[in-house]
């Protein structure tokens, strides 16, 4: 399959450019705090980040080239691919902090669930756009309801919440664009909001409930999980303005900070360059949202754009979720930021969907 | 491909994607906002807290001061004591280390296991001590095997250093600062773990000597371990150099004839003029060496129960009767009360009756017609009861006072006790009972209600060796303020003047001369050829007559009487004065190889002459042939 001239014309350059420039600031941060005081070099974790970022790139390039349209056809055999891997997983996965997330492959790992949402974006895409079906009927919602609960239950058991939880967006994005009645937004907030103190009172186990009241007081746990969310705070707070300079975080490299290099990377980096670093870094991410609607809006299908709202949706949700999370300002989950955060399977599954949002938009005129 | 209905679908799914484009901007601009309030405004708070986590302030221990005698020969300094401490990140198979380490220090090895399973939470790179305080052959095998042993570190620890048996009551000794302590304003700024002196002159003059703690700003990770290079060093300033009244070569003649007696007691030479000790010892003693390496609880434990009493300062402690070294104090009052010239005699037939009861003097067959020089001589009991009877209560209190027997001497050393002589006003407020006039009796020869350190019986063998300057005795000479050389301290001032006329002056020195000096006086072996050292004797009771048979065989208690001597010398313009106090000693004269010895060291210095050497420890003999000495007591 070639890239005819006419394609490669529309691919969008300036999308891609944010994508990278992001990819890079999050190696550079993760650089930093990898920093080994001891023999004064890059740790390993920087290095298995950069090696991750060609097999990522190439991952982009064939989500690009394939057609997505025959991608969408053949969405289902993709689905039932990525819910065997995870059931194997569940049996054979590799355990590491107690998690069984991995499947290893010789001299490295892959963590399927990073590719569920892709799975997910593609099969509901194809589900709501190409069978003309609107998210207007139960039946209908229900079937992409259960679409969304198999994988997510799976990687909910791996244990992980986080990554299940951003499986949530995924369908709501696409229900919301594929014409869900505002009503039923409405009732569905309703319900919420009513059963929440039900389900806080009984739907949660005690470690959750702490997780809540630790937020809303960190003091409460100073120790532990309140303790990361202290010291996130005082990592990007005490970056100011300019920040403390590249490699000058005392936080992150010191190891103040728990997990900098993967959960709280971008608070190593609001502390290393400051609120300055922030605007660069929020500008780009929200840069890479609306032009990624922009994909959308763009679409020549139904197919296509709920593809590319289902990827940026999940996307989306991750990002903005972090971000808040690395300055304090929401309770610590176990979620990374795209491409940024420290993660091979994370950046080659981030991009890929780059990849078919480009592909969306550089398709547009093609029948 | 449009199906009817397709545009508005169309439409619908533009109008979303515009919403979502809404959403996305709003809550971007919502982050960037919160940013902007916690890194920015709030910005102060939170980088406090950062550098609170990272900067470190390492304490650099400063060195105390060295302490010199007067001719600024060392007498306390501070050695590095070696601690061996194990690294555990450092080692690439621990049992094997801790087997190599068992053998080269030799301990067992189950030992230092335990020693590092007690320290297991730490991190790994914080040396775990092994050996504090090794000794120098341990300390030189891990040197040795430094190659082999890498995980092994030596580390050093400023350690005060003693002259061992030597003044140890005087220096006191150091330990950490106690909760209690803190609080005391001469302690301000002093941190809690900090090495204070507890006692002695290391307390007396700790703020001297304690110097300024350096320290080392570094940066540490979260698990506080150094790194990089430290930010910056504050070198610590070692303690003030202090320079003491004492005389090396009498300290060192005073403890080794004091030893070699074998007598509990305390004793002190100074110069009568100044107060400046020249030297001063308390018996038994402690070790201090053992607190400047924290004292291990069972020997803190094996002092306190020591029946002995090795913590207790006898010298400024100690209260005793002083026994008929208050004689002296009797006759300059008797003198400058006009009770007595010297030339009134008094007829001692062995004894006198005095308000109607009879009271013995020591030699049974009485010491005939004496005038005060004889009486002093001989010690008679008679003449000064005669004294007493004529004499007021209060009028000797007011003398006990001028001669620095009553209250403190003012000495630098911390815990003196009150020197006390009886008056109307103590015996009413006490007991609610007037004075009752027989009771002078006993006083005017040192016993019943009369209780005094020996200090302050310096103090007043120094009154009457000075002509009547109640000095305060002390053992600082000189501090090097500032490390350009000894500032002189000044010399306390005089707590009173006392105006003794020169003839009776005059008599009382006879006196004390005639009792060394005569061969019939009670201080006859205190005489060295040339000198003219002048003394009195003195026995105090520990327990009556009565009370001691009644307790005889039943108690372990040592019920010997304590045995005074008080001296100075030469007769004429003296220049060395002091008390040598015999816990125990049954008789005063019984130490008199003691102050023998450190006078005759102290004249061999003066003239530029080799040191005595102590003899062999003579045979304890009770009577000196050819003397009425008493074979009890003085009475």
């Amino acid at each position: 399959m070639i890239v005819e001239r006419r394609l490669s014309a529309h691919i969008d350059w300036p999308l891609i450019a944010a994508v990278l420039a992001l990819t890079l600031i999050g190696l550079a941060t993760i650089y930093s705090v990898s920093w080994d005081f001891r023999n004064n070099q890059p740790g390993a974790r920087f290095w298995a980040q950069v090696y991750a970022l060609p097999v990522a790139l190439t991952a982009l390039v064939v989500c690009l080239l394939i057609d997505y349209r025959s991608l969408a056809q053949r969405s289902l055999f993709v689905y039932i691919a990525l819910i065997a891997a995870l059931v194997y997983v569940m049996y054979f996965g590799v355990v590491r902090g107690g998690a069984r997330r991995w499947i290893s492959l010789g001299g490295f790992t892959l963590q399927p669930s990073e590719f569920a949402r892709l799975g997910l974006a593609l099969v509901l895409a194809m589900f709501y756009g190409e069978s003309r079906r609107s998210a207007r009927s139960p039946v209908e919602l229900g079937i992409g309801a259960v679409l969304l609960a198999v994988p997510a239950y799976l990687i909910f058991k791996q244990p992980d919440l986080g990554t299940a939880a951003t499986l949530v967006p995924v369908f709501f994005g696409v229900i919301y664009v594929a014409g869900l009645p505002l009503r039923w937004l409405a009732v569905a907030s309703i319900v919420i909001v009513v059963a929440s103190p039900v389900v806080w009172r009984y739907g949660l186990k005690d470690y959750q409930r702490d997780r809540v009241v630790t937020f809303l007081d960190p003091s409460k746990d100073p120790r532990g999980a309140g303790h990361q969310q202290i010291q996130a705070k005082v990592t990007v707070g005490s970056g100011g303005l300019f920040g403390k300079g590249f490699l000058q975080g005392t936080q992150g490299g010191y190891g103040f900070l728990p997990v900098a290099d993967n959960d709280f990377v971008y608070s190593v980096l609001a502390e290393e360059h400051g609120f300055l670093g922030v605007l660069v870094t929020l500008g780009l991410y929200l840069f890479v949202l609306l032009r990624s609607l922009d994909a959308a809006k763009l679409a020549k299908d139904r197919v296509g754009a709920f593809l590319v709202v289902a990827i940026i949706s999940g996307f989306g949700f991750q990002v903005v979720y972090n971000i808040t999370m690395s300055a304090g300002l929401a309770p610590v989950k176990g979620l990374t930021l795209p491409l940024m955060s420290y993660g091979g399977s994370s950046l080659v599954a981030t991009l890929a969907g780059f990849g078919l949002i480009l592909n969306v938009r550089m398709r547009r005129f093609t029948n | 491909m449009l199906s009817p209905g397709a545009h508005e679908h169309r439409v619908g799914l533009q109008n979303r994607l515009t919403s979502l484009r809404v959403v996305a901007s709003v809550v971007f601009g919502a982050l960037l906002v919160s940013f902007w309030l916690v890194q920015v405004v709030q910005n102060a708070r939170y980088e406090e807290m950062a550098d609170s986590n990272y900067l470190r302030t390492i304490p650099l221990p400063a060195p105390r001061g060295l302490v010199f005698d007067r001719e600024s020969r060392v007498l306390v300094e501070n050695r590095d004591s070696f601690s061996i401490n194990l690294v555990r990140e450092r080692s690439a198979n621990l049992d094997r280390t801790i087997a190599t380490l068992a053998r080269v220090v030799g301990m067992d090895e189950a030992a230092i296991r335990e020693i590092v399973a007690r320290h297991k939470r730490e991190p790994v790179f914080r040396p775990i001590p092994i050996v504090e305080h090794a000794t120098e052959a341990q300390w030189a095998a891990v040197r040795a095997r430094k190659f082999d042993l890498p995980e092994v570190v030596v580390q050093t620890v400023p350690t005060r250093t003693y002259l061992p048996g030597f003044a140890a009551h005087l220096f006191g000794y150091v330990g950490e600062i106690q909760d209690s302590q803190l609080d005391r304003p001469e302690n301000s700024g002093i941190e809690a773990g900090a090495i204070v002196g507890q006692t002695g002159l290391e307390r007396t003059y700790n703020t001297s000597l304690m110097g300024e703690d350096g320290h080392r700003n570094v940066v540490v990770n979260s698990v506080g371990r150094e790194i990089g290079e430290p930010l910056g060093t504050t070198p610590p300033v070692e303690g003030k150099r202090v320079q003491l009244t004492i005389d090396y070569d009498l300290q060192r003649a005073l403890e080794a004839a004091f030893k070699q007696s074998g007598f509990a007691g305390a004793g002190v030479f100074l110069d009568p003029t100044t107060g400046e000790i020249l030297a001063a010892t308390s018996l038994p003693a402690f070790d201090p060496n053992d607190f400047a390496v924290g004292i291990d609880p069972a020997k803190w434990a094996d002092l306190n129960r020591d029946p002995l009493k090795p913590l207790e300062n006898r010298l400024i402690r100690g209260l005793y009767s002083p026994g008929s070294t208050f004689k002296i104090m009797m006759a300059i009052a008797g003198l400058g009360e006009g009770v007595i010239t010297p030339d009134t005699t008094v007829n001692c037939p062995g004894g006198g009756t005095f308000y109607n009861r009879f009271y013995q003097c020591h030699k049974k067959g009485g010491h005939g017609v004496v005038d005060l020089r004889h009486a002093i001589e001989q010690s008679c009991n008679t003449y000064f009861y005669t004294l007493g009877s004529k004499m007021d209560i209060d009028t000797i209190h007011r003398y006990g006072r001028m001669l620095g027997l009553v209250g403190k001497t003012g000495i630098d050393l911390p815990g003196e006790n009150n020197s006390f002589v009886a008056s109307r006003e103590w015996k009413m407020r006490t007991t609610g009972q007037p004075w009752y006039p027989g009771e002078t009796i006993s006083v005017a020869i040192g016993q019943g209600p009369v209780d005094v350190t020996t200090i302050s019986l310096a103090t007043m063998i120094a009154t009457v060796a000075n002509g009547g300057t109640l000095i305060t005795p002390h053992v600082l000479r000189a501090v090097d303020e500032d490390g350009r050389g000894w500032k002189l301290a000044p010399t306390p001032a005089p707590k009173s003047k006392l105006l003794i006329k020169p003839e009776h002056l005059q008599a009382v020195r006879d006196g004390l001369w005639l009792a060394v000096n005569s061969g019939i006086g009670t201080a006859t072996r205190l005489r060295i050829d040339g000198r003219d050292v002048v003394g009195k004797t003195g026995t105090a009771q520990v327990i009556s007559l009565e009370g001691a048979r009644a307790a005889r065989g039943k108690t372990d208690l040592d019920l010997r009487d304590n045995g005074w001597l008080i001296f100075f010398a030469p007769r004429d313009n003296p220049q060395i004065a002091g008390v040598v106090f015999g816990e125990h000693a049954e008789h005063g004269y019984s130490t008199a190889p003691i102050v023998k010895h450190v006078l005759e060291t102290f004249f061999a210095k003066r003239e530029g002459k080799p040191l005595p050497v102590l003899g062999a420890k003579p045979v304890p003999v009770t009577t000196i042939p050819g003397t009425t000495e008493p074979v009890r007591r003085d009475r």
